[in-house]
């Protein structure tokens, strides 16, 4: 944890550079006034603003079954419905490495399945990574290497506000001489194309000195246009992969020339936001995309995705487990079977849910099949009252920690901006588990 | 409280005592000097059983994100061999890439203490102390990779003084927290960036216009300047191919009077020869190893079996990608720093090249005389889990058994190996050397591989057996800092280890001018890449190696 300046009350004060944990682009530049508790954002995208904004009010106490009660009542409470559980699913996981470090210990001990709420891109992803793997590059190699990007699916701005000004900066007249892109010729212009789109006015102005190309495509048919592309970087016939214009098949042959020529082709997509079914179609088109270009020249995939953590989520449970998320742990094993270990699949069977959201209000998912324990941010909404809710601080506001970028490589320390008043997540599972271990 | 370790067979080559019946004592986590006995110490009873310090591992790939992107690969590995149920189990397993509670435990019940992850890619470096900070029971380090990253070309290809590059490379040390620097296939990993597909020693690499030789001279210089105390740790140009044995020669030529460590030489050290093109370069490394007393090597042992391999030499991993078993792989190109390529390989005695390669790492432990230049390793998990250490040990002590398993190799390849002729078997002695003294010293570590007063209290009693396999594997007490962590090879306690780190000055300049750099290019803030003291373990911060200017 980096303690950066002081913490306490006082004037108003402005801090810079602040590390944003929250949709994963992992954007470090970002400054707010403090005054007292409240925060005001400086500069910041606009979900960034809206998550990082806090108002002077005091935070929530924890509650048993709505009624207010102590942190360790809260607490020993949770504990005690996790060891009555008999299978227990712990959702969310919305928590920086320190929180998630305690929660798996917490699951080791009392048995649980575990999935984060944004892992739904990550497994489509995986259905290629871990099973035939990929080529890839971190933000810096794209930033200044990429000469063609390929981006399937919708505006990444949608999700990712800052990611064209980041990831593909422009190179301007008289720039200094460590400016991105540091590789690409042709002063710092690049192709950019968007099989999907369509991209949002503000993502236009950002590529506006970039060679910009859209192929709109409905989100039905972007799969397909993926593998259309991919088959004509190939060479390969495309008549079996029908669906597409002929003007949409004209417009991908000459952006496959395009790529079959640039020295380092990116592609990106965000398989959160593509159909369930065609994201891993997406993700294997542009891996096998990387693997023809790669014979005689260079490429890569930079896929988006990782917020709240989900990236430092699922390192954590490879390096703890040995298995991606979607594992049960418990009685000294891990069980890997992500059909019945994602939360949705999981709380079919479970007989309680302990669901962790530290970066924003987002509520449990539907349960009813027995007791809910959130250790929640405190401005969450809940349809059904947890029988336990321990409101707790956000990452990067109220406590220290460390999340992972996107591209998986970058872990990055978040810092405290003003008083804790809420625990964190680690101090939370660390108590519950303090609680279990002493009853049990 | 006191602890006296009486009755066994010490072995300390370090402190040159050999084969010698005497007490150990310790007290505070520190060995102490000789004392006569007081009441309520603690007595061990040794007798039966060989004393020697904690081992050291100085090059395993144990934590970061290639180690986790072979775990996800090795999902099948991880299955079939799950941690043993009990009270330290951590829910975890695999052999080839094991989990971090895993790999803590299987270490220390082989009696290891301390163990250095080699390849530590500098926008990896927190992911890697995180993990590192999550093995129990074994003292950690990292070495940083260098020698490929873009800062550091251009410094050299624009002519900046050698202070510079010290500058440099004393703030990146700081910066990510390690305590060594490594350089994987020097410009080599840069060139693939740019499509190079192979770079040797003295060819020119794209758009910087360096050669490796350049590259390795001004880091060996910084280290060397800098006090770094363990020299540099060269993965080499070439690896894996046919013929790289003239490479390898040339680099042990080119060093410049400067200390050099060669690492996974047995990866290095292949001819043409032969009708398959392939053959034992061993014979000549090892001759060149021997005349020069400023090399040091670890050998890179194959052992046959499911492993994956895991480098940030993206170039050879993708030249090896399509022997890739099982059909997958991961390669990555990361943050102007480096690269990481992760293939799975199922090393067989039935492969020609598989079965010569095992014997040429044999015919490098053999042939290489002074047993303090060389280190016994696996380059874990790429030439084979660390967990066969035991029988690698064996093979080594034992000429008989080693003849047996050279018989069931592939025929041709017995035909390409000298190893039969081969007479030497390793003394305890030497592989105390080997496991402990010898890495302890090339990496600085004064208090460690050695068992003389103000050592660390790391201590392991291996019962004397003929099979030496069986005796190294299940050491019958190992003792970390004093504490009892194994009895007869099983873990009875975890502990939190440290990590070493060397801390040299930079010129406050550097601050600037990476602060500028970080920005623009790689569009992080610098201040954010740096790791505070009170990031390592959970604020314990590290433990600073010193420097030896």
């Amino acid at each position: 944890m980096t303690s950066g300046e002081s913490i306490t009350g006082g004037a108003p004060r402005t801090v810079r550079d602040i590390v944003c944990g929250f949709c994963g682009l992992g954007c470090d530049d970002l400054e707010v006034t403090v005054a007292g508790r409240a925060i005001t954002p400086r500069t910041a995208c606009p979900e960034a603003a809206r998550l990082l904004a806090r108002n002077d009010a005091p935070p929530p106490s924890p509650r048993i079954n709505g009624a207010p009660s102590s942190f360790e009542e809260a607490a020993a409470a949770a504990a005690g419905h996790l060891k009555a559980a008999r299978s227990a699913a712990f959702s969310g996981l919305g928590a920086d490495l320190e929180g998630l470090r305690r929660l798996y210990d917490l699951a080791m001990a009392s048995g649980a399945s575990l999935d984060h709420a944004a892992s739904g891109g990550l497994f489509a992803n995986l259905e290629r990574l871990a099973r035939k793997g990929w080529i890839a590059a971190t933000l810096a190699e794209v930033r200044n290497r990429c000469d063609v990007m390929v981006v399937f699916g919708d505006d990444p701005a949608s999700a990712f506000s800052r990611f064209f000004s980041r990831a593909v900066p422009v190179r301007g007249e008289g720039a200094d001489g460590d400016a991105a892109p540091l590789f690409v010729t042709a002063p710092g212009r690049r192709q950019i194309a968007v099989v999907g789109g369509p991209l949002s006015e503000a993502s236009r102005r950002v590529l506006a000195a970039h060679q910009v190309t859209e192929v709109p495509v409905s989100e039905q048919d972007v799969a397909t246009a993926a593998s259309v592309l991919t088959a004509l970087v190939a060479g390969r016939g495309v008549d079996g992969l029908t669906g597409l214009s002929d003007e949409t098949v004209a417009a991908l042959a000459a952006l496959a020339e395009q790529i079959k020529a640039a020295r380092y082709a990116v592609f990106t997509w965000n398989a959160a936001s593509l159909p369930a079914e065609d994201a891993p179609v997406v993700a294997g088109a542009a891996s096998e995309a990387v693997d023809v270009l790669s014979v005689t020249t260079r490429a890569a995939v930079f896929p988006l995705g990782g917020r709240d953590n989900v990236t430092g989520a699922h390192q954590l449970a490879l390096w703890r487990f040995g298995y991606p998320l979607r594992t049960a742990v418990g009685a000294g094993t891990s069980r890997h079977v992500p059909e019945l270990y994602s939360t949705a699949a999981a709380l079919y069977d479970a007989d309680l849910l302990l669901h962790t959201s530290a970066f924003r209000p987002d509520a449990p998912p539907d349960f009813d099949r027995g007791p809910v324990i959130a250790i929640a941010h405190p401005d969450t909404v809940f349809a059904r009252e947890p029988e336990v809710f321990i409101p707790v601080g956000t990452p990067g506001v109220d406590y220290g920690g460390h999340v992972f970028r996107m591209d998986s490589v970058v872990c990055l320390p978040l810092q405290a901006l003003r008083p804790a008043e809420l625990p964190s997540v680690a101090e939370v599972a660390a108590a519950i588990l303090v609680s279990f271990g002493r009853g049990a | 409280m006191r602890t006296r370790i009486t009755g066994g067979r010490v072995f300390d080559p370090a402190n040159k005592i050999i084969d010698q019946v005497r007490d150990i004592l310790l007290e505070d986590g520190r060995v102490i000097a000789d004392a006569p006995p007081v009441n309520g110490e603690q007595v061990v009873d040794a007798s039966g059983t060989i004393v020697l310090a904690g081992g050291i591992d100085l090059h395993s790939h144990i934590a970061g994100g290639k180690v986790n992107l072979g775990r996800l690969l090795m999902n099948e590995d991880r299955a079939l061999f799950p941690e043993p149920f009990g009270d330290f189990c951590g829910c975890g397993g695999g052999r080839a890439a094991p989990t971090t509670h895993a790999t803590g435990c299987r270490y220390s019940q082989m009696g290891y203490t301390a163990v250095f992850e080699p390849a530590v890619v500098g926008a990896n470096a927190r992911h890697a102390h995180l993990e590192m900070a999550d093995i129990p029971n074994i003292d950690t380090g990292g070495f940083l990779v260098l020698g490929n990253d873009d800062f550091l070309l251009r410094l050299i290809a624009q002519g900046e003084g050698q202070q510079a590059i010290n500058d440099y490379v004393a703030w990146m040390l700081k910066a990510t927290q390690c305590c060594a620097i490594k350089i994987v296939n020097p410009g080599g990993i840069n060139a693939f960036k740019f499509n190079g597909r192979a770079l040797d020693l003295d060819e020119t690499g794209p758009f910087y216009g360096l050669t490796p030789r350049r590259v390795l001279n001004t880091l060996q210089r910084a280290v060397s300047e800098l006090g770094v105390p363990h020299p540099i740790h060269l993965h080499g140009c070439n690896l894996g191919v046919p013929g790289n044995v003239k490479t390898t020669l040339a680099t042990i030529g080119a060093t410049e009077g400067f200390p050099l460590h060669l690492t996974h030489i047995q990866f290095h050290s292949y001819g043409t020869e032969g009708d398959r093109h392939f053959s034992s370069g061993s014979a000549e490394i090892a001759e060149a190893v021997n005349a020069n007393p400023h090399i040091s090597v670890d050998v890179g042992q194959i052992m046959f079996g499911q492993t994956v391999t895991a480098s940030a030499d993206l170039m050879s991993q993708y030249r090896n990608h399509n022997i890739a078993d099982p059909k997958k792989w991961i390669g990555m190109d990361i943050e102007m720093d480096a690269a990481c390529g992760v293939v799975p390989f199922n090393y067989r005695d039935t492969s020609f090249v598989n079965a010569l390669q095992w014997a040429i790492g044999l015919e490098l432990f053999l042939l290489i005389e002074d047993p303090w230049r060389v280190y016994l390793t696996t380059d874990h998990p790429n030439g084979g889990p660390f967990t066969s250490y035991p029988h690698l040990i064996r093979l080594l002590m034992d000429k008989p058994f080693r003849d047996d398993h050279l018989s069931r190799i592939h025929k041709a390849a017995r035909a390409h190996t000298r190893l039969a002729e081969i007479s030497r078997e390793y003394t305890l002695e030497e592989i105390a050397v080997v496991t402990r003294a010898a890495p302890a010293r090339t990496l600085g570590l004064k208090d460690r591989g050695h068992l003389g007063p103000g050592a660390r209290a790391d201590v392991v009693l291996y019962e004397e057996q003929a099979d030496r396999e069986a005796m190294f594997a299940a050491p019958r007490l190992v003792m970390k800092d004093g504490e009892v962590v194994v009895v007869n090879g099983e873990v009875v306690a975890l502990t939190q280890g440290r990590t070493y780190a060397v801390h040299p000055p930079s010129d406050p300049l550097m601050d600037k001018r990476l602060e500028r750099w970080f920005d623009e290019a790689v569009g992080l803030k610098a201040s954010h890449y740096k790791i505070a003291d009170g990031e390592i373990r959970d604020g314990q911060g590290p433990e600073i190696v010193e420097l030896t200017p």
